[in-house]
């Protein structure tokens, strides 16, 4: 998989322009060109929107196109990744700031109502910029322990900017501010939601993910209907499952006691935990019969039981797969459990499918925004344990 | 056939060939032997243009290969290498024609070719037509992989490590085969081997290669009686060289008047095999008949031992 | 001789047309989940027509998205589009991070409502399993076959069509599979933000409290989604079975394997 790579690197034929930093300049000059910033009057007017010069003060607008420039000649024109990252990096804080600043520049100190939003610019922008920079991170191949600092660094840097106040003049932070309660309590729900169903699917998965690799005529069936539940569609499962648990709940005794209804948190949790099974099950599986069996022989030849030779030996060594495993439950459950507002189990999807209720762009990004960002964040987090349990195992 | 001049390839800053100068005869089988790293698949695959040169010239059948367009080049040179390449998703029928599909031959022309390779490669047709390669042997398969580069006829076929995944048996009657095909269809080969035992056997000429330059090139009885310097002597082995050298004479080179006893030898059969069959039936000497089964003298263990020192 | 998962298939196939068709023969089934006499069968719309319009934004979406990315797929593994391909990989792997409930959402301040940015949405996600799949694919194969492609004179286009193409086909049409699951999905989605669709029959169910409309819209997703998935299964089983490629049994999950939407 790793041959064409190699051979683009070889540096044979070196090209004469980075086309990639061609694209992304075309992309840096559409962003100069298109809106910096929509205006609304109030929270659902039409917006207007407003190219760089005309949202910031001249000196700010100049300093921001000025390091846009500067990432866009860069993308061209140097193919030194350090400088390219840094650049890449400088660009979407320039882009940040800038929006702040042109929040509080624009707000019309009589009109609260007035909402400022980052516009089609300010977005192109910021994609080009993560372009620039990802290009740069493969580049510098950085290891697990870099893209940790790497991530942490931007986490930082955003918890700093929201603190700062720099964006308090934006229409997102006013969608915020206005539900700063509800938002948290929603985000605590969607944690739970996630990562409890992945905590049950890793303590019931990981055991049934043993016993299928030990008993072969289990495990197809087994995979086979997991893998069928994988297939149908969050919205489904959902109000499927709507049915059996309010029969549950109307007819158990104590069921409805702790917290079991018919719609809301626990069908949510329940479907989230059924999709998660697969994964766990399936790489468990996998990653215990990757190990070789000259390894296992020779754990049986020193007299090791089966219990430790399964805790010793063979889960040490399927770890890295049984993570993975874990990864793909985490991320995946992140974005599904934004689903579950719509049969009452909360999480951030209560401000999402409000927001595509009231045509609200700002509650759509209020709702969408925390999802994304959670789930690259345990993508990364997770990729680079994995990476990290897998050395010298290979 | 082939003229190579100065050819040379570099990757970063080491020629991995470096100024080569060579002439393949039309007809005949030459063998580029050398240590693993050695330069020697580059080289071959320069011909085709697998690799295209740094610098140099490659001529073949006069025409210079760097001004033909690479398709049409590669049409009409066989390739086959060690892990075969056989397309997976076709049959054997399919991967035989491919070459004559690209060409353009017409349905029945392509249908003969096929059906006259499989036999001369010992394929049953009505067996093996309709497989696919994961269905044969590693030996079949093998086989398969040289009737494709042999399919639209080439005048030249380059081999890479040919046999290097056959077991030794199949490996000698593989070569054997090779030797015998090549012999009949007049096609020039060029091959790769790291295997010195099978650049005598199957090599007219044979080219030593180390470290990207040609040391010596030459007939193999020239190389093992006069190797160019330490290199290729130590390639040969010290030890193992009287025997190699006794693979390229026949017993009807070394017959004497007169009489034995036992069971006779072929005359066609080489020094080395002679020597054999004396040691272990533990005698001095045995008669030689030829193809006929006519007697024709004797052969002794002196007489043979005598032609394993180094010519002078 | 017919598998028994085979046949539970067709008898499921044949329950869900049979529903489709005259669904409220069905109507007495699905009455215990109303109160009040409300009514059992969807009566907003015709259950028919839903689901031919949420089966065509499907199909369109993922059409487009399997030429898009096949396409970007071979791009980046020619050498003309070699500079492309690590960073492209890096884009994958973070797109498929995102939520696609997220990735619809976001597409409705580009686009308004209704049919555009759910299409839109599943195209844009539909990309990433396919050039996903359809990478590896085309950057795997055995490089001594593609080599002999070259070496008996296949010019560039007749080793990608005669050779590459054919042999990575599992994979790409396992990521169009992937790709018409999270499709279908992320269409029942769209019904919150006005495409037509079986989500509606769904979120109709759950606004007026009627679970016999949740129940017949999830049954029908889910029943959809399975025989489609099944159906690109059996393909690609088919065009990996002749050259021995060992049926993909139990393999570990990785990226974008299969994640439900
Ligand atoms: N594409 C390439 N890029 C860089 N170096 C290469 C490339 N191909 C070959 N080489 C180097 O060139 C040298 C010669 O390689 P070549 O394949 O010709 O050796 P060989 O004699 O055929 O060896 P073997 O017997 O192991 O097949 C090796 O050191 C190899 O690493
Ligand atoms: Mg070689």
């Amino acid at each position: 998989m790793t041959t064409l790579a190699d051979a683009a690197t070889d540096g044979a034929a070196t090209p004469r322009i980075d086309r990639l930093g061609v694209v992304i300049a075309i992309l840096m000059a559409v962003a100069l060109a298109l809106p910096f910033v929509t205006f609304r009057a109030t929270r659902i007017a039409a917006g207007n929107g407003l190219r760089l010069f005309d949202a910031l003060p001249p000196t700010a607008a100049a300093a921001v196109g000025a390091v846009l420039i500067a990432a866009l000649v860069t993308a061209v024109a140097n193919r030194r990744p350090s400088l390219r990252l840094a650049l890449g990096a400088l660009a979407l804080v320039a882009l940040a700031l800038g929006a702040g600043a042109a929040g509080t520049h624009l707000t019309p100190a009589d009109s609260p109502y007035a909402r400022i939003a980052p516009g089609s610019g300010f977005w192109v922008g910021l994609f080009a910029g993560a372009i620039l920079m990802t290009d740069a991170m493969v580049r510098l191949k950085l290891g697990p322990v870099g893209r940790l600092i790497a991530l942490a660094v931007t986490v930082a840097l955003v918890a700093g900017l929201l603190a700062s106040g720099a964006w308090s003049h934006l229409s997102l932070i006013a969608e915020y501010r206005s539900r700063a309660d509800v938002f948290w309590r929603e985000a605590i729900n969607h944690v739970i939601l996630a990562g409890g169903s992945l905590a049950a699917a890793v303590v019931i998965g990981l055991p049934l993910g043993v016993v299928a690799y030990q008993l072969r005529a289990i495990r197809d069936p087994l995979i086979n209907v997991l893998n069928i539940i994988q297939t149908i569609p969050s919205m489904a499962l959902f109000g499927i499952l709507i049915a059996p648990l309010g029969w549950v709940a109307a007819n158990v005794p104590g069921a409805h006691a702790i917290g079991i209804r018919g719609i809301g948190t626990a069908p949510a949790f329940l479907a989230l935990f059924l999709y998660s099974l697969l994964p766990m099950v399936a790489n468990t599986v996998v990653g215990l019969n990757g190990v070789s069996r000259a390894v296992v022989d020779a754990a049986r030849g020193m007299g090791l039981t089966v219990f430790q030779r399964l805790l010793q030996v063979e889960m040490p060594l399927a770890l890295p797969v049984v993570l993975t495993g874990i990864r793909i439950v985490l991320v995946q459950n992140i974005g599904l459990a934004t689903v579950a507002a719509l049969i009452g189990g909360g999480g951030f999807g209560v401000f999402l499918f409000q927001g595509l209720g009231q045509t609200a762009t700002d509650l759509i990004l209020l709702g969408a925004l925390p999802p994304v960002a959670l789930a690259f964040a345990a993508a990364v987090v997770l990729d680079a344990a994995i990476e990290i349990s897998g050395r010298g195992k290979a | 056939m082939i003229d190579l001049s100065h050819l040379t390839k570099v990757y970063g800053d080491t020629a991995v060939v470096d100024d080569v100068n060579m002439h393949v005869e039309a007809g005949t089988i030459t063998v580029i032997v050398g240590t693993s790293g050695s330069g020697k698949s580059t080289l071959l695959r320069m011909v085709n243009r697998l690799v295209e040169p740094t610098k140099g010239r490659i001529l073949v059948q006069g025409r210079d290969v760097l001004k033909m367009p690479a398709y049409e080049l590669r049409r009409s040179i066989g390739y086959a290498i060690q892990s075969h390449g056989l397309f997976p998703h076709w049959t054997v029928a399919r991967n035989i024609a491919t070459v004559p599909m690209l060409l353009g031959w017409d349905r029945k022309k392509v249908a003969a070719r096929v059906e006259e390779l499989m036999e001369l490669f010992q394929l049953d047709h009505a067996q093996f037509a309709g497989r696919y390669p994961h269905e044969l042997s590693g030996g079949q398969q093998q086989r398969v992989g040289v009737a494709r580069a042999m399919a639209a006829k080439p005048a030249l076929l380059l081999m890479d490590e040919p046999f290097g995944a056959l077991d030794p048996i199949i490996r000698g009657k593989a070569q054997a085969d090779l030797k015998a095909i090549q012999r009949r269809t007049g096609t020039t080969i060029l091959l790769v081997t790291h295997d010195m035992d099978e650049a005598i056997h199957l090599g007219d000429r044979i080219a030593v290669m180390d470290a990207g330059q040609l040391k010596q090139y030459a007939p193999a009885a020239d190389i093992l009686a006069r190797p160019a310097d330490a290199f290729v002597d130590d390639l040969i082995g010290t030890a193992d060289r009287p025997f190699h050298y006794l693979t390229l004479g026949t017993l009807g080179s070394a017959v004497e008047p007169g009489e034995a006893d036992g069971a006779p030898l072929a005359a066609s059969a080489s020094l080395y095999e002679g020597l054999g069959a004396l040691l272990w039936s533990g005698r001095k000497a045995a008669p030689v008949i030829g193809d006929d089964g006519a007697p024709l003298g004797r052969v002794s263990l002196s007489g043979i031992t005598d032609r394993a020192a180094q010519p002078r | 001789m017919i598998r028994p998962g085979l046949l539970l298939r067709l008898v499921v196939f044949t329950a869900l047309i049979a529903f489709l068709a005259m669904p409220d023969r069905f109507a007495g089934l699905l009455a215990p989940l109303t109160d009040n006499g409300a009514p059992a069968i969807y009566n907003q719309g015709s259950l028919v027509s839903l689901t031919l319009s949420h089966l065509f934004t499907v199909a369109l979406a993922t059409s487009a998205a399997t030429i898009v990315a096949v396409g970007l797929a071979i791009f980046v593994t020619r050498p003309a589009g070699a500079e492309f391909l690590a960073l492209s990989r890096a884009a994958v792997n973070i797109g498929q991070t995102f939520p696609p409930v997220a990735v619809l959402a976001l597409s409705v301040p580009a686009m308004g409502f209704g049919e555009g940015p759910t299409r839109l949405a599943l195209f844009l996600y539909g990309l990433l399993p396919i050039f996903e799949n359809s990478l590896v694919g085309l950057s795997t194969l055995p490089p001594a076959v593609v080599e002999s492609a070259s070496a008996m004179g296949m010019t560039g286009r007749q080793r990608l069509l005669k050779v590459e193409l054919p042999l990575a086909m599992p994979l790409i049409i396992e990521g169009i599979r992937l790709s018409a699951v999270i499709g279908l999905a992320t269409a029942t989605i769209g019904s919150t933000v006005a495409a037509k669709g079986l989500g509606e029959v769904i979120v109709a169910g759950l606004q007026s409290n009627n679970l016999a409309f949740v129940v017949q819209g999830g049954v029908i997703t889910g029943i959809l989604a399975v025989l489609i998935s099944d159906g690109f299964q059996i393909l690609a089983r088919r065009t990996s079975k002749r050259r021995g490629a060992s049926p993909q049994a139990s393999r570990p999950a990785t990226d974008g394997q299969q994640a439900p939407v």
